[in-house]
Parts: C-alpha cells; structure tokens; sequence
C-alpha cells in the first residue's frame, strides 16, 4: 500500500495541486490599486532643447522636450522682467504630431515650413506648414532610425544633413523625404571618428561638414562590438563624402574647452563656428580652419550672461544675432554674434519665471533610491 | 534627449522642486539611454549603464556634480552592455545583457573584463531581454523581454498581428549557459507587452515591472504597473496592478523602485517627464 502511494497516488496528487495552482494563477482577478500618488516631481516649465531663427519672417521656433512642444515665438520677443513668460505665437503638440522627444528644428527659408526632429522615443520628423497649431497631423513625416541630434540644410541642392547619435553616423537625405526613404548616402565606421555625434553645422562655400562628439565611441570589431571613451571632439568632413573616412581635421584637447558639445551654427562670411557647449554653460566660437588643441577665439560665458545647460543655438547671420536654448532654466537669449566673455544678453525670452531652475528630466527610463540618504535618483 | 543626467531628488520633493544634487558633464562619463539605475547600499555605491559607450559605471554614493566613476567596465572582452543592469551585493555581482545573452560580471571588476558567466541558447527563451532583476537572498534571476514592434520588424502599431509581445523570464540566480527558465509569464491575462525596468522583493517573493505598453504610441492604452509572484508561470495575471488613468496620473510607466521603509513604490513615467510616488503598502 505504502509502495502504491509513492508511485501512483503521491504523482497524481502532486500533478493536481500543479494543475491547482496553475489555474488559479490564471484565474487570479489582479487587485486594481487606483489611487492618486502621493508625491509628483515634474518640472511646470518647458524645458527648450533646439532652436532655429528666420529673421526674413521674423519667426523663432524652438522645441520644448518637457512638455513635447514645438513653439514659434516672434525671434523680436524680449520678456519684460516683471512679467512671467511671454506667451508664444502658436504651439504644436499632441499625438497626432508624431513630434515628442524633440531636439533639432529647422525653417525653410522658402516655405517657411518647420522640421521637427525627434531625438528619442518617436523615430520621426514631421514637417508642419505655416497655420500648423495644436494637436495637428503633420505635412508628411520621415522615419528616422537611430536618434538624430541635429540637422542642417544644403538648400542648393535640396539636401537634409543630420547626425545620428545611436550609429555613430551622419546621414544624407533628400530634403522632401518622406515615410520609409533611406538616405541618399552615410558616414559611418570606425574610421570616421565619429563618437556619439550630437551638433552639425555645414561650410557650403568650403563644403566642409562641422561635427561635434560626446566622445563615446563604438566600435565594430571582428570579435563584435565595444565601447570606448575619448576626449570630446569636433571632427571635419566633405560634403559629398560617403563610407568609413577619415575627418579631415579633428579639434580636440583640453585647450578646447569642450564639454558636452552639442549643436553648432556656422557664420559663413566670418568663418566662424558656433558651439553650445552644454556642461560648461557656455557658447565657444572656433575658427573655421582650427585643428588639433587649439582655444576658442571667443568664449561667451558667465553669470551675466544667463546660459545654463544650453544643448540648443542658431545663427542669424543676416542680423549678425545668436539664439541660445537652455535646458537648466526655461529661456531662449539673443547675443551679437561678436559677443565675448560674461556679458548680458542683448534679449531674452522667458517660457517660465526668471531664475526658474531646469529639471531637465527627459524621457526617464528608470528610477533608483538611496536608501542611505533618502533620495530618489532619476537618470534620463 | 539632450541633457544626459543623473537627477537625485528629496524623497519628499514634490511638484517642481530642485534635485539636491545631479551628476553630469564629460568628466562623468554619462550619456543618454541610462534605462537603469542601481543603488547599492551594502557599499554606498551607484551603478548605471551606459549603451552608448558600452560600459557600466560605478560612482560613490554620495557623488555630485562633474565627477568621475570610481570604476569602468568597458572594452573588447567586455562586449556590448545592454541599456539595463541590476547590482548584487551580497555574491558581488553586476547582471547585465547583450543581444539575447545574459551577461555576469564581478561587481568589483575595473577596466576591459569578461563576463564571469553567461547565460544563453534556444532553452533560455531570451529574445529582446530589456529588464532585469536578480534577488540576492532568493537566489532568483528575472528577465523582462521587449516586444519585437520597432526592433525586429518595420511593423506599424496598427499592425498587431505581426506583434510579438514581450513577457518574463525567471531563471536561478547561478544558472549558467543554455537553461530553460524555472517559469515563464506571457499571455493576454499578464497584459505585458513589454517589460521596462523591474524590481525584486525578496520578503515577499515579489516580481514588480514597469509595463509601459507598445513603444510607439505616445499614450498607450493598458499600460500599468505589475506585480507577479516568483511562482507565478504561463498566462497569469498580475497580482496587483497600478493602471495608467486620470486617477492614478500614470501615462507611460518606464521605471520602477521600491522604498520598503515607507511603503512607497517610486516609478519614473516617460510621458509625463516625472516621477511620482505611490503609497503602497498592501504590497509590503
């Protein structure tokens, strides 16, 4: 009897308890916790990560990566100091616009459409006409793979020119691109330098494309891919170039003054490159020609100046006048393009009270806590 | 996003209150995607991945502003590091993946190491590994899987049938090489389409994972937060669930962490750029 019990009743029992549990694992009705948190950080300011100008139109467009916001200012704009914010001319966002995480804007000089570039969580750039506001469907939208950063425009030949962060990689595409279109052509391997590339400006007298890198590369080796760590660089290419080349040039050291470069303009008479240098909270200028560890030939940084985390800048090169978005405090400042040293800016235009300080929280893929210290930590 | 960082909050702030302190810049060697975040508090130490340059980083716990990593693992023999990672204290260990390879490093390890152990092959069921979990006391492993939509296939959200969904996988602690998973979560009553950052409970034997839903749309519908047994296996509903509403203010839940002390679950939301914090005591 003893015998029987293990070998037959003890496995059927055991298979029954299993197909017990089973089922009421799969019948389990989960209990619903619908309460209201008790405690929400989230920063009640836009958070400006890009910028562009058109003077012709008077129009300033900037992304908002806090509030998924594309907003068009009059580029004249200049917040009184007692007022709260200025108010923009219009604002795109919802669901329909396929714009969220955005980090590069552009104006068509022509059509004065405005390009929208998405860094992160959406692989798209919707194009939005002139009477675009709201929640609205864009124009027509391109899928971009890969996290763009910044793109610049060769109107003469109709080409978009961006920098794809995910990649390692510049891309080329035709600027009326839409839906699935590949690019034209790449620049891309481990011979290009290219360490997580952020801001791009272009030469077009030169043809020269400017590149700014965060340094950390990634490198395809035979035995598969690793990482590495390199000091930050701006690192230069022809215009036509295609494949794994070479920089014609590199500007990097400590000389430099880089960190975090983010995006660039380029004033094409002065010959002058304009870099939003994030972590140091300052704008470096380059000479179009430098190499290797050279200064900047002006530096615009300081408490006067009210640059704080600025990933964003475009040139007015017509009116001689730089726009810069700050991500640490929710502002867009207008300098000379001259401009040297700690000196106020020359206009500011505030989408939240003056002093306000930036989270900078953006797309916040998990959470930590410091038990020790009770402390809640956020990375993005 | 534009401004890779590391933001460390008050456990009481609240609203749009200032972190205490933050680390950023070139000298901290942080860049975006950051998917996880670990703090260790058997050595006071903070442990994060970066994908863009493949390494993980090990900071102080109390490091603030542009400061170094006390330690790096990154180069060839390293291989790629995925964008998740969790810390064992207490046997000395970093998990971590690549491609659909579980990888273990030593948590001490500085410089261009190997992998201690890896655990991978057909008998694992690891496709798209994206959370990751490992309990200590337990001796428990667990494996989020992303969903195949923007990854695998050209596929649009409208496009479900082509979908792979995502689910859990929970292995041994020690399990090395080509195991099956003591039990597998998947199915239309566990909702998951995908698996976020996830967290273990040890006391309670808890699984709990941030699912956010299919990645493209902006405001999915059914995203929640979860909480599964360690026993649980197959189509299983989650035991508890906190629901993307107007209630609880949830929109794209992304990352989860538990404050036993208080009682409180901590989650990182993508779509309202925030974090909010739940009393949740029934769970503790």
């Amino acid at each position: 009897m003893r015998k029987a019990f293990h070998f037959v009743f003890a496995p059927v029992l055991l298979w029954l308890a299993y197909g017990i549990l089973v089922q009421a694992q799969a019948d389990r009705k989960p209990v619903v916790i619908e309460r209201a948190p008790l405690r929400f950080i989230k920063d009640p300011n836009p958070s400006f990560s890009a910028v562009a100008v058109d003077s012709d139109s008077n129009m300033l467009v900037v992304s908002d990566e806090n509030m998924f916001r594309i907003m068009e200012y009059d580029r004249r704009e200049n917040t009184p100091p007692q007022a709260r914010l200025s108010e923009p001319k219009r604002i795109i966002s919802g669901t329909n616009t396929k714009a969220e995480m955005i980090c590069g804007v552009y104006i068509d000089p022509k059509t004065k459409e405005i390009y929208a570039l998405n860094g992160d969580t959406q692989n798209w750039m919707p194009v939005f006409s002139t009477d675009a506001r709201g929640n609205v469907t864009p124009n027509r939208a391109l899928n971009i793979p890969g996290h763009p950063f910044q793109m610049a425009a060769d109107e003469g030949q109709q080409l978009l020119y961006m920098t794809i962060q995910s990649d390692n990689q510049l891309s080329v595409y035709r600027k009326q691109a839409s839906g699935g279109e590949k690019p034209l052509r790449t620049i891309r391997g481990n011979d290009t330098r290219l360490e997580d590339p952020h801001g791009l400006a272009l030469d077009l007298k030169n043809r020269l494309i400017f590149v700014s890198n965060f340094g950390n590369g990634n490198v395809r080796g035979t035995g598969g891919r690793y990482g590495t760590f390199a000091p930050p660089s701006i690192t230069v290419y022809p215009m036509e170039g295609s494949g794994n080349i070479k920089p014609l040039r590199v500007i990097q050291g400590p000389k430099t003054l880089m960190n975090w470069p983010a995006h660039m303009a380029f004033h094409q008479e002065r010959q002058e490159l304009f870099v939003a240098n994030d972590a140091d909270n300052s704008i470096l200028v380059f000479r179009a020609s430098d190499e290797g560890d050279v200064a900047p030939i002006r530096v615009i940084k300081g408490p006067k100046t009210g640059i704080k985390s600025p990933p964003g800048i475009a040139l007015d090169a017509k009116l001689g006048e730089l726009y810069i978005a700050n991500m640490g405090t929710p502002s867009i400042t207008v300098f000379p393009a001259t401009a040297n040293g700690d000196v106020a800016p020359s206009r500011t235009i505030r989408g939240g009270p003056a002093g306000a300080v930036g989270l900078m929280i953006g797309n916040p893929g998990a959470v930590g806590y410091d038990s020790k210290r009770e402390q809640i930590l956020v990375p993005n | 996003m534009a401004h890779p960082q590391i933001a460390i909050f008050a456990r009481l702030a609240n609203g749009g209150q200032t972190p205490v302190r933050a680390l950023y810049g070139q000298a901290s060697k942080l860049s975006r995607t950051m998917h996880d975040v670990r703090y260790d508090a058997v050595h006071d130490e903070i442990v994060v991945p970066v994908p863009y340059a493949q390494a993980i980083l090990t900071f102080r716990g109390g490091a603030d502003g542009q400061e170094a990593p006390i330690r790096i693992i990154q180069g060839p023999k390293t291989g790629a590091i995925g964008s998740r990672l969790d810390v064992d204290p207490i046997h000395n260990e970093i998990f971590s993946y690549t491609g659909n390879t579980v990888t273990v490093y030593s948590r001490e390890a500085n410089g261009d190491v190997a992998p201690i152990r890896v655990i991978k092959g057909p008998d694992t069921q690891l496709k798209r590994p994206y959370g990751i979990a490992v309990d200590p006391v337990n001796d428990i492993l667990v494996i989020g899987l992303n969903s195949n939509f923007g990854s695998d296939e050209p596929i649009t959200v409208e496009d479900t049938e082509s979908l792979e969904k995502g689910g859990i996988l929970i292995f041994n602690r020690t399990d090395s090489g080509n195991v099956k998973p003591r039990g597998v979560i998947r199915g239309p009553k566990s909702g998951i389409i995908r698996i976020n950052q996830m967290q273990l409970y040890p006391q309670k034997k808890l699984i709990v994972g941030a699912m956010p839903g299919i990645i493209d749309n902006m405001e999915p519908e059914g995203a929640f937060l979860g909480v599964w047994s360690y026993d649980d296996n197959g189509d299983v509903p989650p035991k508890w669930k906190i629901p993307a509403n107007d209630r609880t203010k949830l929109k794209k839940p992304f990352g989860v962490v538990l404050n036993p002390k208080n009682k409180e679950v901590i989650i990182s939301d993508m779509r309202n750029q925030g974090v909010l914090v739940f009393s949740v005591p029934e769970i503790f």
